[in-house]
């Protein structure tokens, strides 16, 4: 009984003294999370490092920027009204499907007056319908199956303050759109950017007058969209920028060579207002043996009418030389939601003759086809 | 118990998000402004100019907007804003600083906050977006609310940190040209 009772006294001494140490625990547990949040809060409150906040100090302090990661992903629903697959340019390829387009995953660094940039992409619009095969076409076991993911690899130096070398593999400079889905405003790509090049690898000096004047020639492999040239690095690339008003810039281009042929490019975009932009693209190719290429000009007006949501039209044509031509309308709108971007987009296009390519839902021939695109970008 | 503790924790939070920007005031113009006058007793208004000239030749040796005259200096330049997840550049924030010099004290503003957004170009770089400038006071009606918290609270750190560091040269004056100290070598041959 004695021993009983003697056992139950412990027991409560025991509860007591755990119920003291978990208040204990709880008062401490309390002081360290508001010792914690002081030591953010004043964290906080200090400014952030030189780097982080850019130009302080422009010479006396001078840092070098971080480390930069940056990328996005997107996904997309497409339906051609066909019930098929009709419109060829690139992306957004898949028929009422919920589809994939690419992880794009980048980082930068510059240290003093050195650069790079390096990109990769993961998903069918950033492997097979954007980038070149990485290995030997011929081999047997990895040929025609094997990807580097690589959009950007390059290294960059700043000689002066207005002349920069760049050297490595480059998207192309040619063209108003681009491969990544945050570059353009548009989900679907227009018949000039697919029929045009994607990547230039080679080497560039640019030269800027001013903040309204710069200058680009380069040299680049003998083909577009190669890892590696197939003979030389026979392609001379030039680009000349001019921004004549504020909002206004307007990119002069070309690229030409024995192999891979002449492409002449004007790109630019005007922003009028502060809700109104208005983006022309307007290029001539020419294949380096015989005379073959396409001509081509689209127009881009963009109304903004909220601070989220802006819709835009894409108006195109495009014509094969010695061949079809196309005529494309593309009403797209961008619905922001922070580093979310909705995209609904409907296109119809137009050829000159039935034999173009597009066909109805029983198989014949037309001249005309739709579609409508929903898509997601999530940039970051 | 652990109610208060996450009442605290969600108040503090909240105090630390509206800290930076709460740095910032309005002036008579309507117009967002850091405005910091410091007393430095003792020290006559010409040596205080003498070290605002030299923090303004220093900090901003290729500025063709810097002006002074007198006890008056005023610069206009930018800093970099950057995205809070995953750190890159997303805009620019153009300034004025204006600094003025009196016998004992010494008075700065920071103002004419007009922000560029960047945009990622096809090479990966990001570039200013040409066209898309917003004063600081418009950015609520243009940018999105999570952005311009950012740009707040990151100007009114940035003008933080440039009020320190004129602070250190209205003290200090000059910087002192470094001495090289004598590199304490070790002798191996002799143990």
């Amino acid at each position: 009984m004695l021993k009983s009772s003697i056992k139950s006294n412990q027991t409560k001494l025991i509860l007591k003294s755990i119920q003291q140490t978990t208040s204990i625990m709880k008062k401490i547990l309390l002081l360290l999370s508001l010792f914690v949040i002081a030591v953010t809060s004043v964290k906080a409150a200090t400014p952030t490092a030189v780097a982080d906040t850019g130009k302080v100090g422009t010479s006396a302090d001078p840092k070098d920027p971080p480390l930069i990661f940056f990328g996005s992903v997107d996904t997309y629903y497409k339906y051609d009204f066909s019930g098929h697959r009709n419109i060829g340019t690139s992306f957004a390829t898949d028929q009422n499907s919920v589809s994939i387009g690419m992880v794009d995953l980048g980082l930068k660094k510059k240290v003093g007056k050195a650069s790079f940039v390096g990109e990769l992409s993961f998903g069918p619009r950033g492997q097979e319908q954007s980038l070149p095969d990485g290995s030997n076409s011929l081999d047997p076991i990895v040929g025609g199956a094997s990807s580097y993911h690589i959009q950007n690899l390059y290294v960059s130096y700043d000689v002066t303050d207005k002349l920069n070398f760049t050297a490595g593999y480059m998207a192309t400079f040619i063209g108003y759109e681009v491969i990544s889905p945050t570059g353009n405003f548009n989900y679907s790509t227009s018949y000039l950017f697919s029929n045009g090049p994607f990547q230039n690898a080679g080497f560039k000096a640019t030269y800027a007058f001013s903040d309204k004047v710069s200058l680009m020639a380069g040299i680049f492999n003998d083909n577009w969209n190669t890892y590696t040239s197939q003979h030389d690095v026979s392609t001379f690339g030039a680009q000349l920028m001019v921004a004549p008003v504020k909002g206004w810039t307007a990119y002069l281009n070309v690229a030409s060579g024995p192999t891979s042929g002449t492409v002449f490019d004007l790109t630019t975009a005007y922003q009028i207002t502060d809700a109104f932009k208005l983006g022309l693209n307007a290029a001539d190719f020419s294949t380096a043996h015989g005379g073959l290429g396409y001509d081509g000009v689209a127009l881009y007006p963009q109304l903004a009418v909220s601070k989220i949501v802006t819709f835009g039209v894409r108006g195109e044509y495009f014509k094969f030389k010695k061949g079809d031509n196309v005529t494309g309308i593309t009403f797209t709108s961008n619905i922001k939601a922070g580093a979310l971007t909705l995209i609904p987009e409907i296109r119809f296009d137009n050829t000159n003759v039935e034999t173009a390519g597009f066909t109805k839902g029983d198989g014949t021939p037309t001249k005309s086809a739709g579609q409508f695109v929903l898509a997601a970008v999530y940039a970051f | 118990m652990k109610k208060v503790a996450v009442l605290i924790i969600a108040l503090l939070l909240s105090y630390m998000a509206n800290a930076q920007k709460s740095l910032l005031s309005m002036d008579e113009n309507n117009k967002y402004i850091y405005y910091q006058v410091v007393d430095m007793p003792d020290i006559k208004a010409d040596s205080l100019q003498k070290n605002m000239t030299l923090f303004m030749k220093e900090f901003y040796p290729k500025e063709k907007s810097l002006k002074g005259a007198g006890p008056e200096a005023s610069v206009k330049d930018k800093f970099l804003t950057y995205t809070s997840l995953i750190k890159h550049e997303n805009g620019e924030m153009a300034y004025t600083l204006n600094v003025e010099c009196k016998d004992g004290k010494y008075r700065f503003w920071v103002t004419n906050f007009v922000f560029t957004p960047y945009e990622k170009d096809r090479y990966g770089m990001f570039v200013p977006v040409n066209g898309k400038d917003v004063s600081l006071e418009k950015a609520p009606d243009k940018l999105q609310k999570k952005d311009v918290e950012g740009y707040f609270e990151q100007t009114g750190a940035f003008c933080k940190q440039l009020g320190d560091k004129l602070k250190k040269y209205m003290v200090e004056g000059k910087t002192q040209p470094k001495v090289d100290k004598p590199v304490k070598k070790i002798v191996t041959d002799k143990w």
